[in-house]
């Protein structure tokens, strides 16, 4: 019996130690990798977004976007197609993410306006970047260590915490802190810095459900880290592989984007 | 065994408990609840519907030299308005576009009841087909908008004669509000770039400038949009990553303006554009002298009314600028320099003024230098030589959900200047409260310190359906 248990013991240790090994095995970059492959399809489609605003914890707007991702084979970045559907006052409203090419389009003034990395930040559509954001591709990542933090329904969950440092001058942010879980590389929670170092968003990651044929968070808590008074829940929704021509990607084409 | 095991676990800590429940304690608790109108967010039409009410007041300048013509500016106005743009497909294929206004308006000087107290501005009503995969034929009446700048667009060839009693003065508010052409436009989307046809035939016959005093109740306009036969040919290639220039050729009554658009981001916050046009012209006062003769507003004698003024020749028209986006606050600044090798140079401005001061208030002189200026703003064109415009737009101003948004336009010939700053607060996703003040500044003999606007304030209300 008692060599049993000294067995057991033996056992055990030599399970966890192997599981820390597979663990401390994994680089980060490769972390990163299969976590933005949780986030984000391998083919192109198209997503729905919720956005309800909250200011002082009381419910005060309601946005919803619809979203058309599709992968750049050369950067591995997402391109991204924004469409307003609410509030009235933005519906219509177009913005075309692609790289460098950044166009804002107004369908009251009829033009389409090219917006700077940091002038789409200001709206809404900066949301749908940032939930479909191929981390991998635009940031250096590192493994600061292993947490086991509390997620977004206070569930602890056991996690890398990743340190990513913009690569190129398409991230869209200069640092990252990102705390992905173990075992199944869900995305649990982000912290987005600005060139200054200073905090900006804190993004929770939660519902976690079958969609395109994995499991995905279909939520996001996106949390004004300057007013911190301000949150937004994103709920993504509608999922649908989609064709999406190179085409679409032209900022004339925004004019005729329609949500179908 | 037990320090194998806490020596293996070293790397398995908590985080710090403070600042990760300082964290998850922002999540509003509320959040859990999905908000109760959670419909399916894709539909069919995409239409914004809004009611609007305005009430404007100004005050006027006094002493102007020359005097200018009746009617005399308006001190108020109220305007109630209905404004609907909606799209609907039929198909996969087809899609009719209508975007309008519905203005019931009461004003200083404007008799009550009158057909004028209800106008209805035709924006556009057009149907298009896709008949292949990213190539679309438009037919109707379109809003065609080109430029890169905000200030002054020299490549907006469509919008002259365009813009119906705005609300604001504000260029990027003109833009919105303005009369599309009957048109018949083809467009072809390609992965690299695009190519797009435009025929506007003349449908009607050039009519005076209206005023807010004739202004017709029910009727598209087709004088002041289709009384030319006019073409319009533009494209866009990229160059390379993210620079994508665009070029137009423009032809109507028989002279062709070029133009070009560029737009490039420099660094994550600046976006540098340049927009120009050139092609063979008269001045602007020129162009309105025989606009006002012709449409028999002005006697022929008018013509002579400001000699010397240049005959036609190419002329360019350019706006160049960049806009500068700060990460907190949010706001965007644009500043750019507009010019117009057909617009009035200092010494233009002096003959205007000196032949203006010499005469009465009643000649026929008079109204003819006015004239000028009123031919100009109808077409949108740079009456001064050189501008520096600087705008503004501020996102969560102070406090979340109020945008304010400016303006300060100097003509750099005289140093006056026009400046105007708006607010708009969302008190929710249907209402909208926001006002915005205009004021015109300058020496008598300037360019906006000679109108007969000093200044103006707006409240107004909107409630979206």
């Amino acid at each position: 019996m008692k060599y049993s248990k000294q067995l057991m013991a033996i056992l055990a240790m030599a399970l966890w130690l192997g599981m820390a090994a597979v663990a401390e095995a994994q680089s980060a970059s490769e972390i990163v990798a299969a976590t933005d492959k949780v986030r984000n399809p391998g083919q192109p489609f198209r997503s729905t977004l919720r956005l309800t605003e909250y200011v002082g914890g009381q419910e005060r707007d309601h946005d919803s976007l619809v979203v058309y991702s599709k992968e750049d084979g050369a950067t591995r970045q997402f391109r991204n197609l924004v469409q307003y559907v609410e509030p009235a006052r933005d519906t219509g409203k177009r913005v075309l993410l692609d790289g460098h090419s950044l166009w804002f389009y107004d369908p009251n003034s009829k033009v389409s306006v090219r917006i700077s990395a940091q002038q789409r930040l200001i709206g809404q559509a900066a949301i749908g970047d940032i939930l479909t954001v191929n981390l991998g591709a635009d940031y250096a990542s590192s493994i600061v260590g292993t947490e086991t933090i509390d997620d977004a329904t206070r569930q602890p969950r056991k996690c890398w915490h990743l340190e990513l440092k913009a690569s190129n001058d398409l991230a869209t942010y200069n640092r990252v802190e990102y705390w992905v879980e173990q075992g199944s590389f869900y995305p649990i929670k982000g912290k987005f810095y600005a060139d200054s170092g200073r905090l900006l968003k804190i993004v929770y990651f939660r519902k976690f459900a079958q969609q395109l044929g994995a499991v995905r968070p279909t939520e996001a808590i996106i949390i004004d880290a300057v007013d911190s008074s301000l949150a937004t829940t994103a709920t993504l929704g509608e999922y649908a592989y989609q064709e999406i021509p190179e085409a679409w990607f032209q900022r004339d084409y925004l004019p005729h984007l329609q949500a179908k | 065994m037990l320090a194998l095991l806490a020596a293996a676990g070293a790397t398995v800590g908590r985080a710090d408990p403070p600042t990760e429940d300082k964290e998850l304690n922002l999540i509003p608790p509320s959040s859990e609840t999905p908000p109760a109108d959670a419909a399916p967010v894709a539909s069919g039409a995409l239409q914004r519907i809004f009611l609007e009410d305005a009430v404007t007041g100004s005050w006027l300048g006094s002493d102007l030299l020359p005097a200018p013509p009746p009617p005399p500016q308006p001190r108020w106005e109220e305007r109630a308005l209905l404004d609907v743009r909606s799209e609907w497909r039929a198909g996969d294929d087809l899609r009719l576009t209508y975007s309008g206004r519905l203005n019931l308006r009461a004003e200083d000087g404007l008799g009550f009841p009158s057909h004028e107290n209800l106008t209805n501005d035709l924006r556009e009503a057009y149907l298009g087909w896709e008949p292949l995969n990213q190539l679309f034929l438009d037919v109707g009446r379109i809003n065609l908008k080109s430029g890169v700048a905000l200030g002054f667009n020299p490549t907006d060839f469509f919008k002259t004669r365009a813009v119906v009693e705005p609300l604001s003065v504000d260029p990027v508010v003109l833009r919105e509000d303005r009369l599309g052409t009957l048109m018949l436009r083809a467009e072809r989307v390609w992965a690299k770039g695009s190519l797009t046809a435009v025929y506007a035939p003349a449908v009607s016959s050039d009519s005076p400038i209206y005023t807010s005093f004739d202004l017709r109740s029910f009727d598209p306009m087709f004088d002041r949009t289709n009384a030319h036969d006019r073409w319009l040919l533009k494209g866009i290639v990229d160059v390379a990553e993210g620079f994508s220039p665009e070029l137009l050729a423009y032809e109507s009554q028989r002279r062709v303006r070029f133009g070009a658009n560029l737009a490039e981001n420099v660094g994550q916050s600046v976006v540098a554009y340049l927009e120009w046009s050139g092609g063979r012209r008269g001045t602007v006062s020129d162009e309105a002298l025989a606009f006002g003769q012709a449409t028999g507003s002005l006697p022929a004698a008018a013509g002579n009314v400001l000699p010397g003024l240049g005959a036609v020749a190419f002329r360019n028209q350019v706006a160049a600028g960049a806009s500068y986006t700060t990460a907190l606050p949010k706001i965007t600044f644009n500043l750019e320099l507009l010019y117009s090798e057909a617009g009035f140079t200092g010494a233009d401005w002096d003959e205007w003024f000196r032949t203006g001061s010499a005469t009465g208030a009643s000649s026929p002189i008079a109204g003819a230098l006015w004239y000028v200026r009123q031919y100009a703003a109808d077409q949108q064109d740079l009456i001064s030589r050189r501008f520096a415009f600087l705008r503004l737009d501020w996102v969560d101003a102070l406090v979340p959900k109020l945008e304010v948004s400016g303006f300060a336009e100097t003509d750099l010939v005289d140093g006056s200047t026009r400046l105007q700053l708006g607010a708009d607060y969302y008190l929710s996703d249907r209402w909208t409260v926001g006002g915005l003040i205009l004021i015109d500044s300058g020496g008598r003999h300037s360019d906006f310190g000679s109108l007969p606007q000093a200044g103006s304030v707006l409240l107004k209300v909107v409630r979206y359906l």
